[in-house]
């Protein structure tokens, strides 16, 4: 159970065809435009409630996303939306869910990137109180060993979530169960203002995962394929009946916790440092260019194709009707029938 | 309150729990429970147990005692001292379409669980469209010399949760009936047993594995004319008794059993004190803030036109259920409080 160190690939080595390089260039490319352009949204007062960036771990939430099956489920924060977005997640809904609207995945009972398409995606709907989807990945794991199903559910949570007791008390009982989950931890060297030391006091977070006779390794989350290769390996290891993984996927968080925050903490050369080199969207994009899967006009055309859809998502979120505040008591028991009820309404989200 | 024991041990012999009923054919409120998981599980192979100790050992109090053997380790579930867990694992398989039901040793323990009750089991559905039916189920209450750990009535805390219906039953059919209709509920179900009750009231139940009892729907046990008792789970028992020596003394108690506290069946409350004008609340979760008092409330704001008196209260203070047997006596609600107070809303 030795904690490995991935080194980044080999530059000529391609772990995918390239329509699928190019794939994940896409979802990489789309999540960092998606940021930016919502953060200055937030900043012109346009854009209502909160925002969590994502930016400079997107090699972390590509990667690992981009390792499940549509069959498998992921149990993620809400600093993780560009693992939904990989996972499946329609980005006119997502931006309408944003906006408080009917077609958002929630319905407008919530906001954000605190989403999930359960019958859709198959993404759990990201709750604040972290890790709080650990154990519920759990039951949703030994429900697949149950049936025999070769699903594996997959849970996100940052590194400060490893000092809560229902980390341990996941990764203790997945071991015991022999369960299909790989628990990932995004570990971008800041919850909120502490920094890791100051959250555990063992050198990595990967290393723990030998307390709970599990294997855990540590990768680079600013570099996409090796935490795609990590992640896939886990996967399937948990897919052939190898039991559970711990994954720790260490980049830099370059934005404050929310979208109030100017984190101020982070040191500036620290966050400089890996603006210029550890960029993981810029780095798999050079690597890509130098492999030869894709032409600058190919990168330019795929900015393109990314800016129009965030454009037709944002008029798309605009347009959708606010929810009915006569509806504001529906949907909390089941046999109320609202979640049955306007087919299509929600993303997928009715049952059955 | 008279017992000084706290009870626990087998409940009695044979595997299949009606095994366990009396030579006249009834039922504990605990077999009675036993026998709504037993038939559930032989009707849906989608419910599942699991808890602390309830496979091999057969639970604290022996509820599931023999259910390893009939239904195997992947129904009946040993898990680890992991409550947060435990409830996870509830919701996580309840959204790939099983049907848990999850033992706590003691209802005080939901609070080790407490966020992923209350965060996750509460507000799912609401956020997402997922149906989530899952039960938890366990032992609460007081008056069995348990003290602080081991008597709580948290019904308050999960009621104010918002989507989690509450149930409280004080009978052995109501307890059946009334667990068989949770885990046949789409929605997250708090079932709260009453270990004062356990093996101290037994009653016909019904042998229909299709016998189920509604939720939310209070039940009048004891019909009267001059004042309500408004009440559920052990309080019941304390209401009917001091109804019953009140019937010598000339007053005529009517008692309301609540059976669910959340959603509340305000219209079978309401009718009674159109009858009698005259209400009393009784519970054995705290006062302030507590079940009683939404119960008070509801009476004071939607049939104040029918009140021939102010709505008497009682129930404990807000502190730590205490061991000794003289404070525990003084801290819950006693037969005597109840007829001196229902004597008081009388004479109004």
């Amino acid at each position: 159970m030795a904690t490995k160190v991935h080194r980044a690939a080999k530059a000529d080595a391609r772990p995918l065809p390239d329509e699928r390089l190019k794939e994940i260039l896409y979802f990489l490319k789309l999540a960092r435009y998606f940021d930016e352009r919502m953060e200055a949204l937030y900043r012109q007062g346009r854009l209502p409630g909160a925002i969590y960036s994502g930016r400079g771990q997107e090699g972390t939430h590509v990667g690992v996303a981009y390792a499940l099956e549509p069959g498998d489920s992921l149990f993620p924060t809400h600093r993780d939306l560009t693992a939904q977005l990989t996972k499946g997640l329609d980005l006119k809904r997502v931006m309408a869910q944003f906006w408080g609207r009917i077609d958002g995945y929630t319905r407008g009972r919530d906001g954000n990137s605190h989403i999930g398409d359960w019958y859709g995606a198959k993404t759990f709907t990201v709750m604040s109180h972290l890790p709080i989807a650990y154990p519920v990945a759990v039951g949703a794991a030994w429900a697949y060993k149950r049936r025999g199903e070769p699903h594996v559910a997959m849970a996100i949570c940052g590194d400060g979530a490893t000092s809560n007791g229902r980390w341990h008390e996941a990764l203790n009982w997945s071991a015991v169960f022999q369960l299909p989950v790989v628990w990932v931890v995004n570990n971008n060297q800041y919850a909120y203002s502490t920094p890791n030391e100051r959250e555990f006091p063992v050198p990595t977070i990967a290393e723990r995962a030998a307390a709970y006779g599990m294997p855990g390794v540590r990768v680079d989350g600013t570099y996409v394929l090796e935490v795609y290769e990590a992640a896939k390996e886990a996967v399937e290891r948990a897919r052939q009946g190898g039991g559970p993984s711990l994954i720790e996927s260490v980049s830099l968080r370059w934005r404050g916790h929310a979208g109030h925050d100017p984190a101020t903490y982070v040191p500036k050369d620290l966050l400089e440092r890996y603006m210029a080199e550890r960029d993981p969207v810029r780095t798999y994009e050079e690597q890509l260019l130098a492999w030869g899967v894709v032409t600058k006009e190919d990168v330019a055309e795929l900015q393109a194709r990314i800016e129009r859809e965030f454009e037709e998502g944002h008029e798309f979120a605009l347009a959708s009707p606010f929810p009915e505040p006569g509806d504001v008591t529906k949907g909390l028991w089941v046999e109320d029938g609202y979640w049955r009820s306007e087919p299509g309404r929600g993303g997928g989200t009715e049952a059955g | 309150m008279t017992t000084a024991t706290v009870e626990a041990g087998a409940a009695g012999h044979g595997a299949e729990p009606r095994g366990k009923r009396t030579e006249d054919g009834q039922a504990t409120y605990l077999v009675a429970i036993a026998e709504a998981l037993w038939e559930e599980m032989e009707r849906d192979d989608r419910v599942y147990l699991l808890g602390e100790d309830i496979g091999v050992y057969g639970g604290a109090f022996k509820v599931t005692e023999g259910f390893l053997d009939r239904f195997g380790p992947d129904r009946v579930i040993d898990t680890p001292i992991a409550e947060e867990t435990i409830v996870g694992m509830a919701v996580g398989s309840a959204m790939e379409g099983f049907r848990p039901v999850a033992e706590f040793q003691y209802a005080d323990f939901m609070s080790s669980g407490f966020d992923e009750i209350t965060t996750v089991l509460a507000r799912y559905h609401y956020r997402s469209g997922v149906p989530l039916p899952v039960v938890l189920r366990g032992p609460s209450g007081g008056g069995v010399r348990a003290s602080s750990f081991h008597s709580i009535n948290p019904e308050p805390w999960f009621a104010h949760a918002g989507g989690i219906k509450v149930i409280c039953p004080a009978f052995p059919a109501d307890a059946k009936g009334l667990l068989k209709s949770a885990i046949r509920d789409d929605n997250p179900v708090m079932f709260l047993e009453h270990k004062w009750i356990y093996r101290r009231i037994k009653e016909p139940v019904p042998d229909d594995p299709d016998a189920l009892e509604p939720i939310s729907v209070a039940r009048v046990r004891r019909e009267g004319r001059d004042v309500s008792v408004i009440t559920y789970g052990a309080m019941v028992h304390k209401a009917l008794e001091a109804a019953e020596e009140l019937e010598r003394a000339g007053i005529s108690a009517e008692v309301v059993d609540l059976r669910t506290v959340y959603p509340l069946d305000e219209e079978t409350v309401l009718r009674s004190i159109e009858k009698t004008s005259r209400a009393l609340v009784v519970s054995e979760s705290y006062r302030f803030v507590g079940i009683g008092a939404e119960v008070a409330a509801t009476i004071a704001e939607k049939a104040f036109e029918h009140l021939d008196a102010p709505v008497a209260r009682l129930s404990p203070p807000n502190l730590p259920v205490p061991f000794s047997p003289t404070l525990e006596d003084a801290f819950l609600p006693q037969v005597a409080d109840i007829r001196t107070a229902i004597e008081r809303l009388s004479a109004w």
